[in-house]
């Protein structure tokens, strides 16, 4: 077997009595961008900080290209860094900043100034060589610093948060400005975000973390039709959880059993749980249908409306299950029930059985 | 704004006559030291019945005051040195530190500052009669360091607090080494801070007299003590010429150093 690109191995780290990240493992392909997807506090950044070294791990090791770099300091892993805040140094032009690591490497004068011209040209700031950082904005800063970083052409790419700072419309210019990059470039990219849309957009395969372990690795649309947990489905897209009771579980199906009685059989169980245990029934919006009555096909479940709400494009329905769950529907605009839908109405709501997921809950 | 100056009505005239009064009662006395060095008359009369520049030739025409001068320039000078150099390692060590007690070594390096100067003057003499240094230029620059380094401390880790050190640490990644990088980066980055605290440093040296005159011998004379010892012998107007020459050097150090403060905010 051909060992990975990149390794990260069982990294584990921990502060005082604190487990900031525990048995993290992870394998990236040579071009690949993987983002580390999570809430704060989840371990994502302790385990960029440690590949760039400015963290040891308590356990584990990573490799690239099948050799372990622990033991290599950070400013000799070659490894090129965008942080969350703006660390242009503030008394170098442009020029000079992204100049900088060829600087230190010693590089011969021509070499510098044409690299120097291509990675700006590159992040498409041409010309802005004798700019001070200072009379730049915030998006054209983390773009010299990408063009920093990507100067002296790094193995791998870290980049921690880089557009957190920016307003909505510069994140998403900038987003694909570092998609046209990665492509153009080849760059493996290691990308931190607790945005889920970000990391969406950006991503080739995206590492869901949770209380510093990753709960599930895989594309986007693999993270959003089949989460492997509870916490993935609530991170990753909208989602409605129903709780109930487990009644059965037989090989990766269970039947659930809701407070008012209604037993749902057959649904794709996730996690290990035994009948007794608690349980939640996952759907997605757009995967419920709204219809007079239960189907002849699928599963269903009565409902009263709640509320509607018009939203443009579509409307959101909030429905109550008999047991005063509540939980919406999307019907898009020219749906036949739109409008027709009032609050007080008693409907059914149905599915298809492999739209939905039964997570056990601990 | 809530007290918008120019809403202030009555207020806004009274406040500016109070200024302006300020100003006067700080700067009379200078004024008044300048206009006598100027002046012909022997006995430090003013307003001065006609104008000379006889004081300043006597000035420069005794060797004593010159070598005064160069003693106090020499001094400063490596006081200014050293208190940039302690300073900035103190400084470091304050705010890159996670040691316990970072507050209260903080607050001992700054005592000096709030200390009665006279008791500092005292308790080196003593300590310095012991060790032989007093009357020597390494005791002059110790006595005036203990009071310049609060002051470098004070600038250079105000400084050094708004440099993000994810700069440094960014640095780091692009390939210098942890020295490199504070030498190519953050010391630059910080340079308004270590010139103001080297101007600040030289300043406070260069003006200081209650030390100077404790650690003063006949031969070994600052330009400040020089100038206390000739009022109580002699009255003579080459001191209003000295003193114009101290008040005239701190007055462009001071400016240098607002400029750097109005660069560095630019």
């Amino acid at each position: 077997m051909s060992s990975p690109y990149l390794h990260i191995n069982g990294i584990r780290k921990t502060f005082g009595d604190v487990v900031a990240t525990d048995h993290v493992e992870l394998e990236i392909a040579e071009g690949e961008f993987m983002t580390f997807l999570g809430p704060s506090g989840s371990g994502k950044s302790t385990t960029l900080y440690i590949l760039a070294g400015f963290q040891d791990p308590t356990a584990g090791d990573i490799k690239l290209r099948g050799k372990s770099i622990l033991q290599t300091p950070s400013h000799k892993r070659q490894i090129g860094m965008v942080f969350q805040r703006y660390t242009l140094f503030p008394h170098l032009s442009v020029g000079e900043n992204v100049a900088f690591p060829l600087r230190v490497r010693r590089a011969p004068q021509a070499e510098i100034a044409a690299k120097v011209k291509r990675a700006l040209s590159l992040v498409r700031l041409d010309g802005f060589e004798d700019r001070m950082p200072a009379k730049m904005s915030g998006g054209q800063q983390q773009r010299v610093a990408l063009a920093r970083a990507l100067v002296y052409d790094p193995p791998v790419l870290l980049m921690d948060e880089p557009l957190s700072a920016l307003d909505k419309k510069l994140r998403e210019e900038i987003q694909h400005e570092i998609r046209r990059i990665h492509q153009e470039t080849g760059v493996t990219i290691l990308y931190v975000t607790h945005d889920q849309e970000e990391a969406l957009r950006l991503s080739d395969r995206i590492a869901v973390f949770n209380k510093g372990k990753i709960e599930q690795v895989g594309t986007g649309p693999q993270l959003y039709a089949s989460p492997a947990t509870h916490f993935v489905a609530d991170f990753i897209g909208d989602s409605a959880f129903l709780g109930g009771e487990l009644a059965a579980v037989a090989s990766g199906r269970a039947s659930l059993r809701f407070a008012d009685g209604t037993v749902l059989a057959d649904v794709p169980m996730h996690g290990t749980g035994s009948a007794g245990g608690k349980a939640s029934l996952m759907l997605r919006p757009e995967r419920i249908e709204l219809a007079a009555g239960p189907g002849a096909a699928g599963a269903s479940l009565p409902v009263t409306i709640e509320d509607v709400t018009f939203l443009g494009n579509n409307s959101t329905v909030s429905a109550r299950t008999g047991w005063g769950d509540v939980l919406s529907v999307r019907l898009n605009f020219g749906h036949p029930m739109m409008g027709q839908v009032q609050r007080g109405d008693a409907l059914h709501v149905r599915w298809q059985p492999q739209d939905a997921h039964v997570f056990a809950r601990t | 704004m809530l007290l918008d100056f120019d809403k202030l009505g009555l207020w806004k005239w009274i406040l500016s006559a109070i200024c302006a009064l300020m100003a006067l009662f700080l700067l009379l006395p200078i004024l008044f030291i300048v206009a006598l060095s100027f002046g012909n008359s022997r006995w430090l009369i003013f307003p001065p019945p006609g104008w000379t520049l006889k004081w300043y030739h006597d000035l420069f025409a005794d060797p004593r005051w010159l070598s005064a001068a160069f003693t106090s320039a020499k001094i400063a000078l490596v006081v200014m040195v050293l208190s940039v150099a302690l300073g900035l390692l103190a400084s470091l060590a304050l705010t890159r530190g996670t040691f316990r007690g970072r507050a209260v070594l903080r607050a001992f390096f700054l005592t000096p500052m709030v200390l009665p100067v006279v008791i500092i003057a005292v308790a080196l003499y003593a300590a310095f009669l012991r060790l032989g240094l007093n009357g020597t230029f390494v005791g002059f620059v110790i006595a005036h360091l203990i009071v310049a380094l609060p002051f470098s401390v004070i600038t250079i880790s105000g400084a050094l607090e708004t440099f993000d050190p994810s700069i440094e640490d960014a640095a780091i990644l692009c390939g210098a080494s942890p020295w490199e990088a504070r030498f190519r980066v953050t010391l630059p980055a910080i340079s308004h801070g270590l010139f103001s605290a080297a101007i600040f440093s030289f300043l406070i040296s260069w003006d200081e007299v209650v030390l100077a005159i404790f650690m003063a011998s006949p031969t070994l004379q600052t330009l400040p003590v020089k100038v206390w010892t000739t009022l109580r012998q002699d009255l003579t107007p080459v001191i209003a010429a000295a003193s114009t020459l101290l008040v005239g050097l701190t007055a462009i150090l001071m400016i240098v150093a607002a400029l750097i403060r109005k660069g560095k905010s630019r």
